[in-house]
């Protein structure tokens, strides 16, 4: 963002803003007819979203694209949002007024991260068809809603209004509308289906906000709809202060200048996060500066000095100053269950798995990855698969072969997974879907166009680590759906076909039909897990029960182990046969003495869950013989789970108190006493939408 | 078949096969089912009788997969249908044990094949013929024409004397699906040899021209491949008036295998060899080396017939060195021929030039 703002701010005195936008079309994602409408839905949407988000509401979300003039591709672009809806005088602001706001001292993830903001489209609009956005918004507390056009004057570069007024805004069914806001925009642009098209950014942006009920009217006038699957909105993100690591010198230089900071001191334990008041004392030794210093002394070499020192060029005691991480409360993962919500409700299949790594830092910016699934249905066996990118919740169109997420796919061998690829390398084949989303505070792309993710050592770790856990997944269901198989089958030789051939040859033989507890137990030879995974109406919970039947010669004993949704929130009910956590989000049941042809069952409930929350539980086994219907614990994968459990527990609780050992491990000091009493954020983190040429609002 | 099976050894015989698997369950085991491997790699010639037989292999069909515990779940409810039908003195094709099945619920058959196969290995395991429980074959027997006389008894019982020269249309005397003893008799005849003939349009080409009675001959229609009646008639021809039989079939893999089922015994029906083979029979054309020697007009051999020729190199019944010569000149050659593009020299050149060229060569000509 603050890439095109400062060449923005640089380039915006000396030519006029057409002039700048048709040189910057490319990057501002203006630069075909097609590719400009689907940037013109994308930041009406992502405004919508983020506007709702911030104000707890239930998305719901209406596009219409009409083709006013087939000749000359004149199109007409409807947005209506149920929002909180713009007061009156922010209108202008929100839509058109070109200042510039000073953004980079709040960091949090943010979808706005990407693209120019709505006043692009406005001015995209008045540059290619010399016509105003309508803009129509209603808050909850006036009884009309404020209407407005929008435009731009492009000689003096400033935005204009007319035929503004106040009306009652009706919804279609004639009832009054509460809230939100409605964009009517006409542009030169051009509508396209298939992979890069208006329709494909709504389907993707519909899978990573499941909270959301969006209803597209195409040019056709066909309807495409997608719905609500969830009612929980996304957890509200925190902002946090720029980590050290992630500085630039330029942010350094503005933030120094732009400080009202009483000395240095107070600047670094102020400003940024993971200084501790330890770490404050050993940056200002390290980069030789007086903690005492004023500001406005701090000049050119301090700067330089000072960044040398965050990025550990200059040591202190022979060593980079050690910082504690940034906080990861600043990230708004869609958390695992929701994006296989999502996932099902877009795409048609018969297996889908999500994971959520847990957060990690690069270059002092919180990061987390999230990786789904989907396999089977309806989708081409012959193609390869779909790769749904997602860069903090906004979906990426472009550039799929040059982005990091697309790489980290194509470097797993996803040949030991099920799924066909050439030489282990390159996109799968399959029929399949891969969905990656990279929530991050500071979203690295390869270009100013923003499609494409710019490598990253660490990024790329953690996407890998994800597939591979999710190619794990894939391979277990694969395997288990043929051992299904093949246990139905062996049930129905011992239930029904085996008791028809002893019944059948007594009666021919005319002799007493025999027992057949002995050929029953030859025949099947195995331990065997059956389990199911059903929804109650009643108790709205989720039943879960597993059977075991032992149909070996011999007294078999096992712990059987269950995954279930712990991390969703979910909690374990009516679990009558006990057990033990073993894990985040695995159960087991210690089972001592299985006799022969018995069978024993677990049986619980899971509450805390929606319908359809949680609909195939994993059932894993310790033991020596193998259980048909369960998969041997691979220790592996606990170890997994308990490091990243410990990680969790790291990121939630430990930083306060290892900052206040650390402070109470150094002997009393004076000035950083005094430092601490007057701890008070100078620049504070500024709030609400913002644009390209609006700050805030 | 010497001779056949009263009801009540028919069913003794079945017993054993039930009572193996309820001996089974009843040692706490998975029910079996033993029958001989049926592939040609558990064929051998057997000298006495101058045929081939399957061999010492057996499998063991056990319930331990869900197909297999069918399958002896269906060969009950068989046997049980044919205790059946031996009490109540019916009998009923195969076919419509294949719809009866219907009803046997998890016994019932996935396809006609199924039902067929599972007759043939209650067959082999009894000891039994399909005729002693008392299944027809779907398929109708051949036709036969020439100067030979026999005696059929007719459904009323009563024994008729025909004639298949004299006393049949065009279309010849229709063979019946049960050829044994107590329904036909070979009375006389006076012909010299018999010809066994694989389509019907060269069949009616050779009594169009006569050539029954110019050659002395007994003309027989196989029907593509042989049913079990029509080989049988061959065999008891051949063996109860001492008749030379030879065989004119198309020149490609699949007429190969239709001569060895004839003359060595078909690997379906090893168990029952001897009953249906005709070890004197003589493979007459066309050979490989007709399709050269008489430019006949020919196709080139799909995949399907070169792997038919391939596995017909390891098949023990092609050992001998002439039919080793004759599938690798075929395979080289890249070529098969019908009987019928012999018409491309006129409508008489297969009774005025081939066969009597082909049949000098065997020295009844």
């Amino acid at each position: 963002m603050s890439g095109i703002a400062q060449k923005l701010a640089s380039n915006q005195k000396q030519v006029a803003i057409s002039e700048f936008f048709e040189k910057n079309k490319h990057f501002l994602g203006f630069d075909s007819l097609a590719r400009s409408l689907i940037t013109a839905v994308k930041e009406a949407v992502d405004n919508a979203l983020d506007a709702c988000e911030e104000a707890r509401i239930l998305p719901t979300i209406k596009i219409q694209i009409t083709k006013l003039d087939t000749k000359k591709d004149i199109i007409r672009l409807v947005v209506e949002d149920n929002g909180p809806g713009i007061p009156q005088k922010s209108i202008e602001k929100v839509f058109g007024q070109l200042l510039f706001g000073s953004r980079f001292h709040a960091i949090r993830q943010s979808r706005g991260q990407q693209g120019i903001g709505i006043t692009g489209v406005v001015m995209y609009c008045q540059l290619t068809t010399g016509r105003t956005t309508h803009v129509r918004s209603k808050i909850a507390t006036e009884p009309t809603a404020a209407y407005v056009d929008i435009g731009l004057d492009t000689r003096k570069n400033k935005a204009t209004k007319a035929n503004a007024g106040r009306e009652i805004w009706y919804h279609e069914d004639g009832t009054g509308k509460e809230h939100g806001t409605e964009i009517t925009a006409e542009m030169k642009a051009k509508y396209q289906k298939g992979r890069q098209s208006v329709w494909q950014y709504l389907r993707m942006t519909s899978i990573v906000n499941p909270h959301a009920e969006i209803t597209f009217v195409d040019p056709e006038g066909e309807t495409h709809h997608w719905t609500r699957v969830t009612e929980r909105l996304p957890t509200k993100v925190e902002s946090i202060k720029p980590h050290p690591h992630g500085i630039e010198l330029g942010q350094l230089q503005r933030m120094v200048a732009e400080s009202k900071d009483l000395n240095l001191n107070h600047f670094l334990l102020n400003n940024f996060s993971g200084v501790t008041n330890r770490a404050r004392k050993e940056l200002c030794q390290a980069a030789e500066l007086e903690g005492t210093r004023k500001m406005k002394t701090i000049k050119g070499d301090d700067v330089r000095a000072l960044l040398e020192a965050f990025q550990g060029e200059r040591h202190f005691n022979a060593l980079p100053v050690k910082l504690l991480k940034p906080p990861t409360n600043c990230l708004s993962p869609i958390e695992e269950m929701l994006i296989k919500k999502g996932l099902s409700k877009t795409i048609d299949s018969r297996f889908a798995t999500t994971l959520t790594r847990v957060p990690s830092v690069t270059q002092g910016n919180p990061f987390q990855v999230e990786v789904g699934l989907i396999f089977g249905g309806t989708m081409a066996s012959d193609k390869p698969v779909e790769i749904l990118r997602f860069a903090n919740r906004v979906p990426l169109m472009y550039q799929q072969g040059g982005c990091l997420l697309t790489k980290a796919i194509e470097s797993v061998d996803w040949r030991q997974y099920g799924l066909e690829q050439a030489g282990g390398k390159g996109v799968p084949k399959g029929p399949a879907a891969i969905l990656v989303h990279l929530a991050s505070t500071n979203v690295q792309f390869t270009s100013e166009a923003k499609e494409a993710l710019a490598d990253n050592a660490e990024v790329m770790e953690e996407a890998r680590k994800a597939m591979l856990e999710m190619g794990r997944g894939l391979r277990k269901h694969l395997e288990k759906k043929k051992k299904m198989a093949k246990t139905k089958e062996k049930f129905e030789l011992i239930n029904d076909i085996l008791p028809a051939i002893a019944e059948k040859s007594a009666q021919i033989l005319e002799r007493p039909i025999p027992e057949l507890s002995g050929s029953i137990t030859k025949i099947m030879s195995a331990v065997i897990s059956e389990s199911t995974t059903e929804w109650n109406k009643e108790t709205k919970q989720t039943d879960v029960e597993i059977v075991l039947f032992n149909y070996t010669s011999r007294v078999r004993a096992y712990t059987i182990l269950a995954t279930w949704p712990e991390k969703s929130g979910a909690t374990m009910e009516n679990n009558e046969t006990g057990g033990r956590k073993e894990a985040l989000g695995v159960w087991a049941w210690k089972l001592d003495s299985l006799q022969p042809g018995e069978k024993t069952t677990i049986s619980y409930s899971l509450g805390g869950l929606e319908r359809g929350d949680w609909t195939d539980t994993e059932i894993l086994f310790r033991g020596s013989q193998d259980v048909i219907g369960a998969t041997k614990m691979d220790e592996k994968f606990l170890q997994e789970i308990r490091r990243q459990e410990q990680i969790m527990d790291e990121n939630g609780a430990t930083t306060p108190q290892e900052t206040k050992n650390e402070e109470a491990a150094e002997p009393p000091e004076k000035k950083a006493e005094s430092v601490e009493e007057k701890i008070e954020p100078t620049v504070a983190p500024p709030e609400g939408q913002r644009t390209l040429f609006g700050g805030d609002v | 078949m010497s001779r056949m099976r009263t009801p009540e050894e028919t069913k003794t015989a079945m017993h054993e096969v039930v009572e193996e698997m309820y001996d089974r369950i009843v040692k706490g085991e998975p029910p079996t089912m033993t029958l001989p491997v049926r592939t040609k790699n558990n064929i051998g010639f057997d000298k006495k009788l101058g045929v081939y037989k399957y061999g010492k292999k057996k499998s063991v069909r056990d319930a331990t997969s869900l197909g297999s515990a069918k399958q002896l779940l269906r060969a009950l409810h068989v046997v049980e249908f044919i205790e059946e039908m031996l009490d109540a003195g019916k009998s009923s094709t195969l076919r419509e044990m294949y719809y009866i099945s219907e009803a046997w619920g998890m016994g019932k058959f996935g396809s006609q094949n199924e039902s067929n196969n599972l007759a043939e290995d209650l067959e082999i395991v009894t000891k039994c013929l399909r005729e002693d429980f008392k299944l027809r074959p779907e398929e109708d027997g051949a036709r036969m024409i020439g100067n030979l006389t026999l005696r059929e008894r007719n459904r009323r019982g009563e024994w008729m004397r025909i004639n298949a020269r004299d006393d049949v249309g065009d279309s010849g005397y229709g063979v019946p699906y049960n050829v044994e003893l107590e329904k036909i008799e070979l009375l006389e005849h006076d012909i010299d040899f018999i010809m066994a003939i694989e389509t019907g349009g060269m069949f009616d080409r050779l009594i169009e021209n006569g050539f029954d009675e110019a050659y002395r001959c007994g003309l027989l229609h196989l029907k593509g491949q042989p049913a079990r009646s029509t080989r049988r008639i061959m065999k008891r021809m051949s063996e109860e008036w001492d008749l030379p039989v030879v065989v004119f079939l198309d020149g490609d893999p699949w007429s190969f295998r239709i001569f060895a089922s004839i003359a060595y015994g078909a690997i379906k029906t090893a168990h029952i060899s001897e009953y249906l083979a005709t070890p004197s029979a003589t493979y007459l054309g066309i050979t490989a080396d007709d399709i050269v020697a008489y430019d006949l007009p020919s196709d080139d051999l799909s995949k399907k017939d070169i792997e038919a020729l391939n596995a017909e190199l390891s098949d023990p019944r092609f050992a001998d060195s002439w039919w080793q010569e004759q599938i690798n000149m075929m395979l080289e050659l890249n070529k098969k021929a019908e009987q019928q593009s012999l018409a491309k020299y006129g409508l008489d050149f297969v009774t005025e030039t081939y066969l009597p060229e082909k049949l000098a060569e065997l020295g009844l000509a």
